[in-house]
């Protein structure tokens, strides 16, 4: 026990913590609307246009200082968003397109700001591509008392505005009969992301934040039906992933924690996408397979009732085999099944043939309510 | 347009007899005309079927009037004012295809987001707009389908979601856009049933309809739309063959028995028109 005392005393480790809980809370409320407005990559996008940011705010404070970096970060993130936001809406470009574009631009003008720093010689430039990767460790208190503003602004925003970006979200010409300001909205839900990308820079750096944004929202997508309970479940998604991979990486040896906090995201998905009730992989396999058995009873009972009434006797026997050719497969299984609700009964009709079906009354009512259903056009 | 829209309601009403009154209409897509000067007059308290073959530009004259496109040139009033004064007074039903219906919400969410623009910023709908909801749920008979989750309701129950969402808004003009596209049998009788009632109510209706066959059944008034406006009035003088043809082309001789040919007589309707 005091083992593990010692272990969260220690001051990096709080420090961890702290900024993976942050993140975690963030990037999942965040996300959940990326991810429902179709623009699951804003993230990537937005995460990498806050390198040039970090270059520019290292080379104006002439340092590597915390508050001018995360300055320069969410500028350009911003600028990023605004781009693509142009782009789609003022030319044909698709928003696949407007993301790729702007993050490659954004990016290529970061990575050659990088080199030029690198080439400066600056003494205290070392480190700065920790940015790209992420370095948990270098969180300090003071970072998260600014990542903590943040996590709070956010969420200030998405509380105060949240009927508004539910309804942007889900039907945005609808919105606009109801006078809200869409344009607006939907640029303020897209610079938004900029704020998980700037508490995610130092924890999981800028080429994995996009899992972070995308991961905790899909996963919790799989598990809600409602997008009060998604957006609540994917920032608790995040926080677990977040601890997850700082506990881990404080436990083992130089694993570095942004990637640990990535793969149990992506963990946490795999398991939601497979075991989620209504919407999992698994639930679906069994639902089709039993709609399937269902609908094969259902037939073979209409055959019995249609053969049944074709010979004016509601007890007319009918031979197995001739069940299976007409079905083109065999029907035992779904007689047996069938034996079992009581619906039919097999009978010994002649004593060198082989087995024959009659419905019950019971029988007959359900196929009758089978047909019925059929007429009554589906749903 | 601009200048009237800052003056007061009812200091400078145009065509106030009128529920929609559209003057000299342009509208184009990438210097495109979809919408070529038309003008469009409906009375209040009709329910109107907006036809013409694909293309035609029927949901476009419906969201221009809804200033969700911008024109190219022209004038549109509703109840005498423009429709941002109106904004409250209109209802609206998107194409179904709209949204995405995957979307993690329940029935009686979607139709309490007809209340939004009503309750304003920064308030949560509480027990009277969810009374509400439930009601309008009612009367497209969903009120047992108020908590279902919307991506497991059939398209037909959709539709009326939609339409319980336009019915708590308590407009006086609802706008329809395709309501009755594939939709069952049981929705396209619920629907009806409902527009009827509003229309009885001295509602106006203006529905975007694609079924020629049943013009005459469910609307007491007709505009056969083709990029123009071909033919506009109460549907017993409209609703005829040589008008159905300026809109259809010569396709309308088999219309009459095939409806499916509708889609693919475009491009013909469309040359017939030049």
């Amino acid at each position: 026990m005091s083992g593990l005392a010692s272990f969260l005393g220690d001051y990096t480790i709080q420090n961890v913590v702290m900024g993976a809980t942050l993140l975690g809370i963030v990037s999942g409320v965040l996300g959940s609307f990326a991810v429902l407005r179709q623009q699951s990559l804003l993230g990537d996008t937005l995460a990498h246009a806050a390198l040039p940011g970090v270059c520019l705010g290292f080379i104006i404070a002439g340092a590597r200082q915390i508050e001018s970096i995360l300055a320069g970060a969410f500028v350009t993130a911003v600028l990023a968003a605004l781009v693509m936001l142009a782009l789609t809406r003022h030319s044909r470009l698709k928003t696949d397109a407007g993301l790729g574009i702007a993050l490659s631009v954004f990016f290529a003008i970061g990575v050659v700001l990088l080199t030029y720093i690198q080439g400066t010689g600056n003494a205290s430039q070392g480190g700065l591509d920790a940015f790209l990767f992420g370095q948990a460790a270098a969180i300090l208190r003071s970072d998260l008392v600014i990542m903590g503003g943040i996590t709070c602004l956010s969420l200030g925003l998405v509380a105060a505005f949240w009927k508004e970006f539910k309804l942007v979200t889900f039907d945005p010409v609808f919105a606009a009969t109801q006078g809200l300001p869409v344009a607006l909205l939907e640029t303020v839900l897209t610079v938004i992301v900029a704020f998980a990308v700037v508490i995610g820079l130092q924890m999981v750096g800028v080429v994995l934040m996009a899992a972070m944004v995308i991961a905790p929202a899909v996963a919790a997508r799989q598990w809600c039906r409602r997008l009060e309970h998604m957006v609540v479940l994917a920032a608790t998604f995040g926080v677990v992933s977040g601890l997850a991979g700082a506990l881990i990486s404080a436990a083992g040896r130089g694993l570095s924690t942004g990637p640990l906090v990535i793969l149990a995201a992506t963990g946490l998905v795999i398991v939601s996408i497979l075991f989620a009730p209504q919407r999992g992989v698994i639930w679906e396999e069994i639902k089709r397979s039993r709609d399937r058995r269902q609908l094969g009873d259902n037939q073979v009972l209409t055959t019995l009732r249609g053969l049944a009434r074709q010979h004016d006797d509601p007890a007319y026997p009918v031979e197995q085999g001739m069940l299976d050719t007409y079905h083109g497969l065999g029907t035992q299984r779904a007689l047996q099944r069938l034996q079992r609700q009581g619906l039919v009964h097999p009978v010994r009709h002649m004593p060198d043939e082989g087995p024959h079906w009659e419905l019950t009354a019971s029988g007959h009512a359900a196929a009758r309510q089978v047909l019925a259903d059929l007429d009554a056009g589906g749903r | 347009m601009r200048l009237k829209a800052d003056k007061a309601i009812g200091e400078d009403l145009h065509e106030p007899s009128l529920a929609v009154h559209v003057e000299d209409l342009t509208v184009s897509y990438h210097g495109k005309p979809v919408l070529w000067d038309i003008d469009v007059d409906i009375p209040p308290g009709v329910m109107a079927a907006v036809v013409g073959p694909n293309g035609a530009g029927k949901s476009t004259l419906i969201k221009t009037i809804l200033e969700l496109v911008k024109p190219t040139a022209g004038h549109i009033t509703i109840h005498g004012a423009p429709y941002r004064q109106q904004r409250k007074r209109v209802g609206y039903v998107p194409q179904r295809s709209s949204v995405d219906w995957d979307f993690p919400t329940t029935a009686l969410d979607v139709v309490t987001m007809g209340l939004y623009g009503r309750l304003g910023w920064f308030r949560r709908p509480g027990r009277a707009e969810r009374e509400r909801a439930r009601w309008a749920l009612g009367e497209v008979r969903m009120a047992d389908l108020a908590d279902r989750q919307i991506s497991q309701l059939s398209g037909g129950q959709q539709q009326r979601v939609f339409l319980a969402r336009a019915l708590v808004q308590e407009a006086d003009v609802y706008f329809l856009d395709e309501p009755m596209a594939g939709v069952d049998a049981t929705t396209e009788r619920t629907i009806v049933a409902l527009l009827h009632k509003l229309r009885d109510a001295g509602k106006t209706v203006i529905v975007v309809h694609h079924d020629l066959q049943t013009v005459q059944d469910y609307f007491d008034w007709m505009i056969i739309l083709n990029i123009r406006v071909l033919a506009q009035g109460p549907v017993e003088q409209i609703n005829t063959i040589e008008n159905l043809h300026k809109a259809y082309g010569s396709q309308i001789a088999l219309l009459e028995k095939a409806q499916p040919m509708i889609g693919q007589s475009r491009d013909l309707a469309a040359r017939s028109a030049e």
